[in-house]
């Protein structure tokens, strides 16, 4: 330890002020530790940290900043029309909750193609995920960080949208009415962004550990999000097969569920409620699923 | 511990103690498959494993929360910088927030790094690179620091200088080491302890004291004098016809019979009458390649007897 006083000391050696610099050095340490819940909120917030191109060169932060805008876009034209034309219009009319979904799928699919790559192919390929592997985390709570990382940052733009709205129009008086309706509508925006976030949070992720190329991935994402209604419509509308064949449509159905967490019958009135929320959970534990299985059988180079 | 094709490491029987460890052995030897049962990152097929008095299969995350380890490979983010990395592996490993900051700042001035911290990863050499590595490997205050081969593509100085702050890691801060190297000589410089395997088995382990320094015998390096021929042959051949086994390596001797005081008097009786002169005499001394090599050889005989390759690996 090195004591470096602040200011030279007075006549006969006393020194005037108490306040000195002390540099102390390397030391040992035998304060608390947070364990591995402490961890996984570490990994979670780095790995958001570096999606979002927070503490990175400014290249990284091109497309989290263009899909954020994308996503806020509507909020901030929607608000704005009900502050200078709400009691001409009633903005309720122009765009409903679940609809506001639609608007914004474009930044959502670019955001799931960017984020889960990012998230876990980078660690693969700079030698992270070896590190991580030798800290107490292990590869289930490894991956238990990387879905809260990737599921919460997707939430930025299925939660943050709707929830602008919702208190825009409380501002201008075209929200809900009365403290009942306003928080179930609150209550549906939440569990309305968890569902669409968890389902492609489970997608992307699977997408991006089956590929040690981070563009590979992100395609892989997009190819499932336009592919996927192609071959239901397809089936459905071109060979006449059961309407239950627009299940497989993983990109459509979280939002088809959105309209059913609202009570509405959406853009496929022909599926049961029960279907679309089973088929979700399908497509959720599934692609977690994958990622499992994946993991478990990859080799760490150390 | 088996994989599918190959047994990676095989009847390994071994007890650690406190200090700097070596583990040696080539490329494939089984050292970071040891590594890797030691983090509780394997789980061995047979056999138990003990490290700092936990069982890495079952308490894995407690135990590596006390140990800092520092990887083989190179390759790390390289848009991080080299604080913001050392933080955040500090964090990790259970530090609060302001106390990884404090200890990413002095783990990196500890390893020389203290005005670079601010640098990207992506922009450091390799020798910065490696001093990164055991920055984050230090910055949570490990009880045992584990390096693979952590001077693996440094320059002379650059070794040295790496080596020294290991061996003060040790010494200053009490901070167990073990570090895998294929270089016996700086393993031997600065280890305490060496476990050597080969081919996935034990080779040999002990003290630095116990497995290399002054062995026994005499080694003597004789001038080749133009004017006399063969007088180096002649000293060995007489050497060997008074008792003493010779092993000679071009000018140099190793000499090894009942005492050392009789070999000196050999050497010296026998370099007089061959008319030969003495370059270097002294009490021969057995480095750890000396070591390695001979066990190495050994266990090779051995294992093509019945029955080598049973064993556990503990």
């Amino acid at each position: 330890m090195t004591d470096v006083p602040l200011t030279p000391p007075g006549p006969g050696g006393a020194n005037p002020s108490s306040a000195e610099i002390v540099a102390r050095g390397f030391q040992r340490y035998d304060g608390p530790r947070s364990g591995v819940l402490g961890a996984i909120r570490s990994v979670s917030w780095q790995s958001m940290r570096s999606t979002l191109g927070i503490g990175r060169p400014a290249r990284h932060k091109i497309f989290p900043v263009i899909a954020v805008v994308i996503a806020y876009v509507p909020a901030i034209v929607f608000v704005g029309l009900a502050v200078l034309v709400g009691d001409l219009l009633d903005p309720n009319e122009v765009a409903d909750y679940p609809g506001y979904y639609a608007f914004i799928t474009a930044a959502i699919l670019l955001f799931a193609g960017l984020v889960a790559p990012e998230v876990l192919v980078g660690d693969r390929r700079n030698g992270m995920l070896a590190l991580y592997l030798s800290t107490p985390l292990h590869r289930g709570t490894y991956l238990v960080a990387k879905a809260v990382a990737i599921g919460v940052t997707l939430m930025l733009v299925t939660l943050g949208p709707p929830l602008l709205v919702l208190i825009g129009y409380t501002f201008e008086s075209v929200g809900p009415d009365g403290f009942g309706a306003w928080m179930a509508v609150l209550g549906r925006i939440i569990v309305s962004a968890f569902a669409v976030s968890a389902a492609l949070t489970s997608i992307s992720m699977a997408a991006a550990s089956i590929t040690d190329r981070r563009a590979f991935a992100s395609i892989g994402v997009v190819l499932i999000a336009l592919a996927s209604p192609a071959v239901a419509g397809a089936l459905v509308d071109g060979a006449e097969l059961s309407p239950n064949w627009r299940l497989i449509d993983v990109f459509s159905m979280p939002f088809e569920l959105v309209y059913r967490v609202y009570g509405e019958p959406g853009n496929f009135p022909e599926l049961s409620t029960f279907n679309v929320i089973a088929v979700n959970l399908a497509w959720t534990l599934g692609g977690l699923a994958v990622v499992a299985w994946r993991y478990s059988r990859l080799v760490i180079s150390r | 511990m088996e994989f599918p094709s190959t047994r990676a490491l095989d009847g390994l029987d071994l007890a650690v103690p406190p200090g700097v460890t070596g583990l040696v052995g080539a490329n494939g030897a089984g050292k970071t498959t040891l590594i890797s049962l030691m983090l509780g990152l394997l789980r061995p097929t047979s056999g138990s494993l003990s490290v700092l008095g936990l069982d890495p299969a079952k308490n894995g995350p407690e135990l590596r929360a006390r140990i800092g380890y520092g990887p083989e490979r190179n390759v790390l983010p390289d848009d991080l910088r080299a604080y913001d990395f050392v933080r955040h592996l500090a964090e990790v490993k259970g530090l609060p927030r302001d106390e990884a900051r404090t200890r990413a700042s002095d783990s990196l001035y500890l390893v020389g790094l203290g005005e670079e911290r601010f640098r990207a990863l992506g922009t450091m050499s390799t020798g910065q690179r490696q001093r990164v590595k055991l920055a984050q490997a230090i910055a949570a205050d490990p009880t045992l620091v584990v390096l693979d081969e952590p001077t693996d593509g440094l320059d002379p100085v650059q070794r040295d200088e790496m080596l020294n702050i290991i061996v003060d890691i040790n010494r200053t801060f009490g901070i167990d080491v073990m570090l895998s190297s294929h270089v016996l000589e700086e393993v031997e410089r600065i280890c305490d302890h060496v476990v050597a395997l080969d081919a996935g088995r034990l080779v040999a382990q002990g003290t630095m004291t116990e497995l290399a320094g002054a062995s026994g015998g005499v080694a003597v390096e004789l001038v080749d004098i133009a004017e006399v021929p063969g007088s180096i042959d002649q000293v060995e051949q007489q050497l060997a016809a008074a008792g003493a086994s010779v092993r000679r390596n071009g000018p140099i001797l190793e000499l090894s019979g009942p005492s050392d005081d009789e070999l000196f008097d050999a050497v010296t009786a026998a370099v007089a009458d061959a008319g030969a002169r003495i370059r270097k005499l002294g009490v021969r001394r057995r480095t750890l390649d000396d070591v390695f090599t001979a066990d190495v050889v050994s266990a090779e005989y051995a294992g093509r007897a019945p029955g080598a390759n049973e064993g556990s690996d503990r």
